[in-house]
């Protein structure tokens, strides 16, 4: 088994006006993977699909080497899943909580939920209904990995905690990996955030996966460009020019947002009779916005 | 698995299932309060006459008893995870077969508290009581009707909760719906078939809903505590 998720061609329609389009996306063993995209792009319901919650209409899904939804059962003793909105009993405290999510996976940790009970300041004896959204998402760290899990999924568990709980989140979760070699899918639209953790990534958009690669690739390869003399029609380049717009007030000069950007490129443009003025380094915000821009339709986005 | 499971019902339903425990075990007490045969007098018939017509006059308030019981188990069964759109038992290692059955006896098991109270209270209010001659207790009797009405109307509930509100109003109209074609549909036939004049539809239907086989024959029948 080389892919901890792996979804091939897979299609989902929700409505007319939302569907996932052909989604082929790998999650290598033992990686942690970041799946970004804006609000509505179809992050949660990839997820739900490769959960098993949802039937995709077609395609293939298989989780930690089993089929998707066939084998549920030994896939999700093996998960430890935070979902997007706390999913919890709010009528339990903590302690109830843990004890009966804990009765359903036979490798729970008691020792380390214990421990992890103190180091996230939970209090056994707090009804789940009065906590704040940020002890809630501590818990639900908690929960997922108390379990021991194999693979962890997460879906935005740091979306609307403040800077110290994210911070104690995701301590967490990278103590755990460090620990035991452990898969991580973490889905996320804070784009800075996964920067400092991933090292794969995938970007979905409107319902298609518009990106799948390595992070240190995805953060390296991405450039703005400035050109003078920039040919009308370029050929054979050989990366990928995302976007073109010329400088304003500047006549010839154009800007050029380009992935997969490695230096002896520059001879390129000696080729075709145009000059680089100068390359700028794209952080990661900037490379998903100027990805995302990229691959949606040019009437949307009016460039 | 199944004890959280049953402490999770539990949590969710303990005030109200209190209060259902005590109705189930006064109304027996409450169906006999004053009656029997006063002491130093012999039980004669108009005693006896009394007594039956008591009974069967409380009998009504058993099978209501029990249908709330099991209605109100039965809908809070999957009140919390409709709540939570079913998220968690979905993200539980348990395939949904599982779930199901694991909520569905924790049900069962919450409902036996009320059955026995009603068993308790049926032998109390009988246990005193002296009898004319011809006329016989039945607590062990009623306590099993009650058990099967209870555990009917909280399957009922507890299938048709299962589902979305969709499901739901889709089983409610086909209910109502078969109801409407034999009410409706009875009338206009016999105008053209002396079949239907001859048999009626709707009393077939409700004869067959409440007669055995029929679902609903548990709550036909008599609940009377005291009967010849």
């Amino acid at each position: 088994m080389n892919n901890a998720i792996e979804l091939t061609h897979v299609t989902w329609k929700a409505s007319k006006s939302f569907e996932l389009r052909d989604i082929s996306l790998r999650v290598p063993v033992g990686s942690i993977y970041g799946f970004l995209g804006p609000n509505g792009s179809g992050k949660t319901t990839t997820i739900r699909l490769f959960m098993g919650m949802m039937k995709p209409d077609s395609g293939g899904i298989s989780v930690l080497g089993r089929p998707v939804p066939r084998d549920m059962k030994p896939i999700l003793a093996r998960v430890g899943y935070v979902p997007e909105r706390p999913h919890v009993y709010p009528a339990l405290t903590v302690g109830e909580q843990v004890k009966f999510h804990s009765s359903f996976y036979k490798l729970w940790d008691k020792g380390w939920a214990t421990e992890l009970m103190g180091r996230l300041h939970l209090d056994p004896g707090q009804k789940i209904s009065r906590m704040s959204k940020g002890e809630t998402g501590k818990l639900l760290i908690l929960l997922a990995l108390s379990q021991r899990p194999d693979l962890l999924v997460l879906d935005e568990p740091t979306d609307g905690l403040d800077p110290v709980v994210r911070r104690d989140v995701l301590s967490a979760i990278l103590d755990y990996v460090s620990e035991v070699s452990a898969t991580v899918f973490i889905s996320s639209h804070l784009v800075h955030e996964l920067e400092r953790i991933c090292d794969w990534v995938g970007v979905l958009d409107g319902g298609r996966l518009v990106a799948e690669m390595p992070m240190q690739q995805f953060k390296n390869g991405i450039k703005r460009i400035r050109v003078a003399d920039a040919p009308e029609v370029p050929d054979n380049v050989p990366f990928t020019l995302l976007s073109r717009s010329q400088d304003n007030g500047t006549g010839s000069i154009e800007t050029w947002v380009v992935r997969g950007w490695e230096p002896p490129m520059r001879h390129y443009f000696d080729g075709v009779g145009a000059t680089v003025r100068d390359i700028i380094d794209l952080d990661l915000e900037e490379g998903f916005v100027e990805l995302l821009r990229s691959s949606r339709p040019q009437h949307t986005n009016g460039s | 698995m199944y004890q959280p499971m049953l402490f999770l019902h539990w949590k969710q339903i303990r005030m109200v299932l209190a209060l259902l425990v005590v109705a189930s075990f006064g109304l027996p007490l409450l169906a006999v309060e004053g009656l029997g045969t006063p002491p130093g007098l012999d039980a004669g018939s108009l005693e006896a006459y009394r007594l039956v017509l008591a009974s069967q006059t409380w009998a009504v308030f058993f099978p209501v008893l029990a249908a709330a019981i099991g209605i109100i188990l039965g809908l809070s069964a999957w009140n919390w995870d409709h709540q939570l759109n079913h998220i968690y038992p979905l993200s539980l290692p348990l395939t949904r077969w599982e779930y199901t059955m694991l909520k569905m006896g924790a049900g069962v098991t919450l409902a036996l508290l009320p059955v026995v109270g009603m068993w308790i209270g049926a032998h109390l209010a009988t246990a005193f009581l002296t009898l004319p001659a011809g006329l016989n207790a039945y607590p062990n009797e009623l306590t099993i009707r009650f058990l099967f009405a209870i555990v009917f109307f909280y399957g009922l509930m507890f299938a048709m909760a299962a589902g979305t509100i969709k499901t739901t109003i889709w089983v409610m109209g086909t209910f109502v719906g078969l109801v409407l074609f034999a009410l409706l549909g009875n009338d206009l036939l016999a105008n053209y078939y002396d079949f239907f004049v001859r048999v009626n539809v709707v009393d077939l239907f409700f004869e067959w809903m409440v007669e055995a086989p029929g679902p609903f024959q548990v709550i036909t029948g008599s609940w009377s505590l005291i009967d010849v």
